[in-house]
C-alpha cells in the first residue's frame, strides 16, 4: 500500500530510481531462489540469463526504434534465448555432480562476457550504448509501477509454480535427490525445467534493468551480477521469495548509503567486503538466511500452540533450510 | 579374567533406522570370539561402531578399562584395534608394498618382525609385492586387509566375514591363518559360515535385529543344533 | 615457422600457470571432495604478494618463496575456519567458497590498491635468446621448467613418499585410512595449504609474464582452471597437466590465428569431454 502512494509523496526522484531498483533486482534474485533455495542448485553465472535480456532490449531498440511493439519482441526474444542457454547448460552438466554446473554456468557466463567485450559492431564493447526508450516508458512514475506489478507478478506466478506438483518434486529433488529418484522421477528433466524458469525470470529482470538505465554495457554480464543475486538471496534467506525481495531492498540500500559513507573513508567504497563477511557467516550460521530463520523461530511458536493451523502451506519448506542435505 | 573390549548396551542409528538397539558383549584376550547372524542382523554395524566409523549414540565401549565411545576413530586404531572391513576396503591404485607401508605406525623392529611373520603366513603377499592391490584375487585381497591390520602391535583384531565370497579352499586357509594370529593377539571375528569358524572360535554370540539373542562357548553352540535352526537357518 | 614456435613457447607457459592453479584444485577436491572456488583468490594473492616483496627485497625468489608462504597462510586459514564446517556439504562449500573469493579480491584492492600494478620481469630472467630466425623469450621458458619441476616434484612425493601414499590411500578410501591410526584431517590441512600455496605460485610466476596484475585476475584464471579439471578429469594429476597444456596450446593458436574464438576453443574442448566422457580424460568417476 505504501508503495504505491508513495511516487505521489515522494519528490526524491532519487529515491524512486532506488525503489524502482529494488523491484528489479527483486526479481532477479527470486529467480536465482528458485535455482538455489528451491532445488538445491548453486549457479556461478545467473547473471548470463540477465546479460542476455538486457541486450536483447538494448539492441533492439538501437537497431529498430523506441516502439512498445518492439520493445515487447525484445524482452520476448531475451526470454526464449535465456530459455534455450539455460536448457543447454542444463543438458551438459546437471546429470553430473553439483560443482559442474557451478562451474560450467561460470565458464559460460565468462564466454558470454568475452563475447559481448569483442562483438563491437553490435554492443559497442566494453562501453556500451545509450539507447531511446518508448515515449510511454520514459516516465520515471510509470517504470517505477511496472517494476512493481512485475514484481508482484512474479512473486505471485513463482510462488504458484512451487506449489504446482513441479514445484512440489523440485523440492523434493533438495530434500533428498537420491529419495526423489528412487521414487521413479527423471531428476535432470524437473532441473532442467527449474533452471529454464529461472533463467527466463533472469532475462525479464535484465530486460527491465537496461530500461531503467536506458543504457546497457559489459557490466551485465560480469561476475558482480551474479555476485548480486548470491547476496541477495542467501542474506535475505534462501527458498522463501519473500527473503529475496528483502535481501534485495537490503543490498541496494546499503550499497547507495555505503556509497555514501565512502565521501568520509575510503574503506566503504570496498562495502563488498563487509557484505561478503556478513555472507559467509549467513552460510556457515544461518543457512536459512534472514526470512527463513525468522519463519523457522515463528513456526517454533506457532507449533507450540497447536490449535493454530497454517493455511498457506508455505512455512513448511523454511523449516527444513538449516539442514539442507547435500546435492550431489 | 579380565576383559580386553567391553560393551555395554550400544544403540546405532543410522539416518532414522534404529540398527543396534542395545548390544552388550566381551572380549576375552587370548581367544577368538565368534559373531554369529544373519545378513542385516547388525553385525556389521556392531563393528562399525566400536571403531567410531558409525558411532554410537548410546551406551559404553571400554578397552583396558577405559571408555573409548567418544574417541575418534583414528584415536581407537592407535590404541592398538585393527580393523579388517567387510569389503575389504583395498586402496587399490597402491601396491602391496605401499599398502604395509602406510598401514604401519611405526618401523620399529617388533613392527619389522610381525610384517614378517604376516607374510610366511600369506605367502602370496612376498609373492606381488609389487602388484597394485586392486588386481590381487579376491583371497589375496582378503590376505592383505589382515595383513594390514595385523601388522601394527595391535592387541584386537576385528575381521569382517572373511569367509565372503571365496572358495571353500581359500576360507579354510584364511581360518586357519587366523588361528595362528591367536597366539600374538586377540579376536573378533564376525561369520556367517558356521562350519568355517566353529573350528577355530572360543566363544560364540549370536545376533538378531539389533540385539544378542545369545552367547556362550563354541561348544555350547555346536550342542544346540535349535539354536543354529533358529538364526543361522543350518542344523 | 619461428611465429608457431612461439606460440607453441606461450601457450606451454600459459598451460604451466593455470596448471600450478589446477594441481591445487584437483588434489582437494580428490581428497575432501571440496571444489574450492576460492583457489583463484589465493593465486591473485600470490601475484600481488610476489610483486610486493620483489619491490620489497629486490629479489625474485624471496618474491616466489614470500608469495608461497602467503597463500598457505591464507590456505590453513581457509582451511579451518571456512571449509572445516561445511565439510560434506557441497552446497554450502560451493556457496562458502565462492564468498572467501569476493572477500579475498576485494582485499586485495584494500591491502594494495585498487588500479592494476605493474610487474616486472627479472633482470636475469628478461631478454631473449636468439637462435637462428627463432626468438626465446626466457621468462616463458623458465615459467615452463618451473611448471615441470612442480609436476615431477608432486609425482614424485605422490609416489613416493609415505605421506603421499596416505594422500593417495585417504582419495581411495578416507575411512579405511582412519581406521589404520591417521589422522586424516591433518592430512585434509596439510593439502589444502600445499595447494594453495601452488596456487600462489601460480600468480606470482604470472605477474612478470603478463606484466600487469589486477584484482579480477584470480577469477579469469579460475575458469581456465575450472576447465582443465573438467577436461582432465577431477582428482587426476597428469590429467591437469594434459589438459592445462592442451588449453594453454588451443589459447594461444587461436589468440593469433582466431582471436575471438579462444577462450569459446576452450569451452568447447570442455563441452566435447563433456558430451564424450563426463568423467574428464583420465577422471575414474564422474
Amino acid at each position: 500500500m505504501v508503495l504505491i502512494g508513495l511516487p505521489f509523496v515522494t519528490d526524491s526522484r532519487s529515491f524512486l530510481m532506488m525503489l524502482t531498483q529494488i523491484f528489479i533486482f527483486a526479481v532477479f534474485a527470486m529467480s536465482y531462489d528458485i535455482l538455489l533455495g528451491y532445488t538445491g542448485i548453486v549457479s556461478f553465472g545467473h547473471c548470463m540469463f540477465f546479460g542476455v535480456g538486457a541486450y536483447s532490449v538494448g539492441v533492439m531498440m538501437n537497431e529498430k526504434g523506441a516502439a512498445i511493439g518492439s520493445l515487447l519482441l525484445a524482452i520476448l526474444i531475451g526470454m526464449v534465448l535465456s530459455a534455450l542457454l539455460s536448457y543447454i547448460v542444463g543438458m551438459l552438466s546437471l546429470r553430473l555432480k553439483s560443482h559442474f554446473y557451478a562451474m560450467l554456468t561460470l565458464a559460460f557466463s565468462g564466454l558470454l562476457l568475452v563475447l559481448a567485450e569483442k562483438w563491437r559492431s553490435v554492443t559497442h564493447g566494453n562501453d556500451g550504448f545509450t539507447f531511446q526508450v518508448p515515449e510511454l516508458i520514459k516516465d520515471r512514475t510509470v517504470l517505477y509501477f511496472i517494476a512493481l506489478v512485475i514484481m508482484v507478478l512474479v512473486y505471485l506466478g513463482l510462488r504458484r509454480f512451487i506449489h504446482t506438483p513441479v514445484g512440489r518434486v523440485l523440492q523434493a529433488v533438495r530434500e533428498n535427490e537420491q529419495r526423489t529418484e528412487s521414487l521413479g522421477f527423471e531428476i535432470v528433466h524437473y532441473k532442467v525445467l527449474a533452471s529454464i524458469v529461472a533463467g527466463i525470470t533472469a532475462s525479464l529482470s535484465g530486460s527491465l534493468y537496461v530500461l531503467t538505465l536506458r543504457f546497457v554495457n559489459t557490466t551485465v554480464f560480469s561476475m558482480d551480477m551474479t555476485l548480486n543475486a548470491l547476496l541477495m538471496t542467501i542474506i535475505g534467506g534462501v527458498g522463501t521469495l519473500i527473503g529475496a525481495i528483502i535481501g534485495a531492498s537490503i543490498i541496494e540500500f546499503a550499497h547507495h548509503w555505503l556509497t555514501e559513507l565512502a565521501k568520509f573513508h575510503p574503506i566503504f567504497e570496498r562495502w563488498i567486503i563487509f557484505f561478503g563477511l556478513l555472507y559467509i557467516l549467513v552460510v556457515l550460521l544461518f543457512p536459512a538466511g534472514i526470512v527463513g530463520t525468522l519463519r523457522s523461530k515463528w513456526h517454533k511458536y506457532r507449533k507450540a500452540r497447536p490449535q493454530d493451523t497454517d493455511p498457506s502451506g508455505v512455512s513448511t519448506e523454511s523449516e527444513s533450510q538449516g539442514k539442507k542435505v547435500n546435492v550431489s | 579374567m579380565m576383559t580386553l573390549l567391553q560393551v555395554k548396551d550400544m544403540q546405532t542409528f543410522i539416518e532414522q533406522y534404529h540398527i543396534l538397539q542395545g548390544v552388550t558383549m566381551d572380549v576375552t584376550p587370548g581367544e577368538i570370539t565368534v559373531l554369529f547372524g544373519r545378513n542385516g542382523a547388525g553385525k556389521t554395524t556392531t563393528l562399525r561402531s566400536i571403531m567410531g566409523l558409525q558411532p554410537a549414540s548410546k551406551g559404553s565401549i571400554h578397552w583396558k578399562g577405559e571408555s573409548i565411545e567418544r574417541l575418534a576413530t583414528y584415536q581407537i586404531a592407535r590404541k592398538g584395534i585393527g580393523y579388517v572391513p567387510e569389503d575389504q576396503s583395498m586402496f587399490y591404485d597402491l601396491t602391496v608394498g605401499e599398502t604395509m607401508r602406510i598401514a604401519m605406525r611405526r618401523q620399529d623392529d617388533r613392527t619389522m618382525e610381525r610384517q614378517e611373520w604376516i607374510l610366511n603366513v600369506f605367502p602370496d603377499l612376498r609373492t606381488f609385492w609389487n602388484r597394485k592391490t586392486g588386481l590381487l584375487s579376491g583371497g589375496q585381497k582378503q590376505m592383505m586387509a589382515i595383513a594390514r591390520a595385523y601388522v601394527n602391535d595391535n592387541d584386537l583384531l576385528l575381521i569382517d566375514e572373511p569367509s565372503k565370497g571365496l572358495a571353500p579352499i581359500m576360507v579354510e586357509k584364511l581360518m586357519q591363518s587366523i588361528e595362528m594370529m591367536k597366539a600374538k593377539t586377540t579376536v573378533l571375528l564376525v561369520e556367517q559360515n558356521f562350519f568355517m569358524a566353529q573350528t577355530i572360535g572360543d566363544r560364540y554370540y549370536m545376533m538378531d535385529e539389533g540385539k544378542i539373542v545369545h552367547q556362550g562357548s563354541m561348544q555350547e553352540l555346536r550342542n544346540n543344533g535349535e539354536i543354529r535352526r533358529k538364526y543361522l537357518g543350518i542344523a | 615457422m619461428d611465429g608457431v614456435i612461439n606460440l607453441l613457447v606461450n601457450g606451454l607457459a600459459t598451460g604451466m600457470l593455470v596448471f600450478l592453479l589446477a594441481v591445487g584444485l584437483t588434489l582437494i577436491f580428490g581428497l575432501m571432495s571440496v571444489l574450492n572456488f576460492g583457489h583463484g583468490g589465493l593465486f591473485a594473492w600470490g601475484a600481488y604478494g610476489g610483486v610486493w616483496l620483489y619491490g620489497v627485497t629486490g629479489s625474485f625468489v624471496a618474491a616466489l618463496i614470500g608469495a608461497v608462504v602467503i597463500g598457505m597462510a591464507l590456505g590453513w586459514m581457509m582451511e579451518r575456519w571456512v571449509i572445516r564446517p561445511v565439510y560434506g556439504n557441497h552446497v554450502q562449500q560451493i556457496l562458502v567458497t565462492l564468498g572467501v573469493m569476493l572477500v579475498l579480491s576485494e582485499m586485495l584492492k584494500v591491502v594494495w590498491s585498487p588500479n592494476p600494478l605493474k610487474a616486472d620481469v627479472p633482470p636475469l630472467l628478461s631478454g631473449s635468446w636468439e637462435i637462428g630466425s627463432v626468438i626465446l623469450i626466457k621468462y616463458r621458458l623458465f615459467v615452463i621448467v618451473i611448471g615441470l619441476l612442480v609436476f615431477l616434484a608432486v609425482q614424485l612425493v605422490l609416489k613416493k613418499t609415505k605421506i603421499g601414499l596416505i594422500v593417495r590411500a585417504g582419495v581411495m578410501n578416507k575411512e579405511m585410512v582412519q581406521a589404520l591410526g591417521i589422522h586424516i584431517r591433518t592430512i585434509f590441512t596439510l593439502v589444502f595449504m600445499v595447494g594453495a600455496g601452488l596456487a600462489a605460485l601460480g600468480g606470482a610466476l604470472l605477474a612478470p609474464y603478463s606484466g600487469v596484475i589486477f584484482s579480477e585476475m584470480g577469477m579469469q584464471f579460475a575458469i581456465l582452471a575450472f576447465i582443465v579439471v573438467v577436461i582432465g578429469g577431477m582428482g587426476s594429476i597428469q590429467g591437469s597437466m594434459l589438459a592445462a597444456i592442451l588449453v594453454g596450446l588451443s589459447g594461444s593458436f587461436l589468440a593469433y590465428y582466431l582471436p575471438e574464438l579462444s577462450l569459446a576453443g576452450n569451452m568447447l574442448l570442455m563441452v566435447i569431454v563433456l558430451l564424450i566422457k563426463p568423467s574428464g580424460l583420465f577422471g575414474a568417476k564422474g
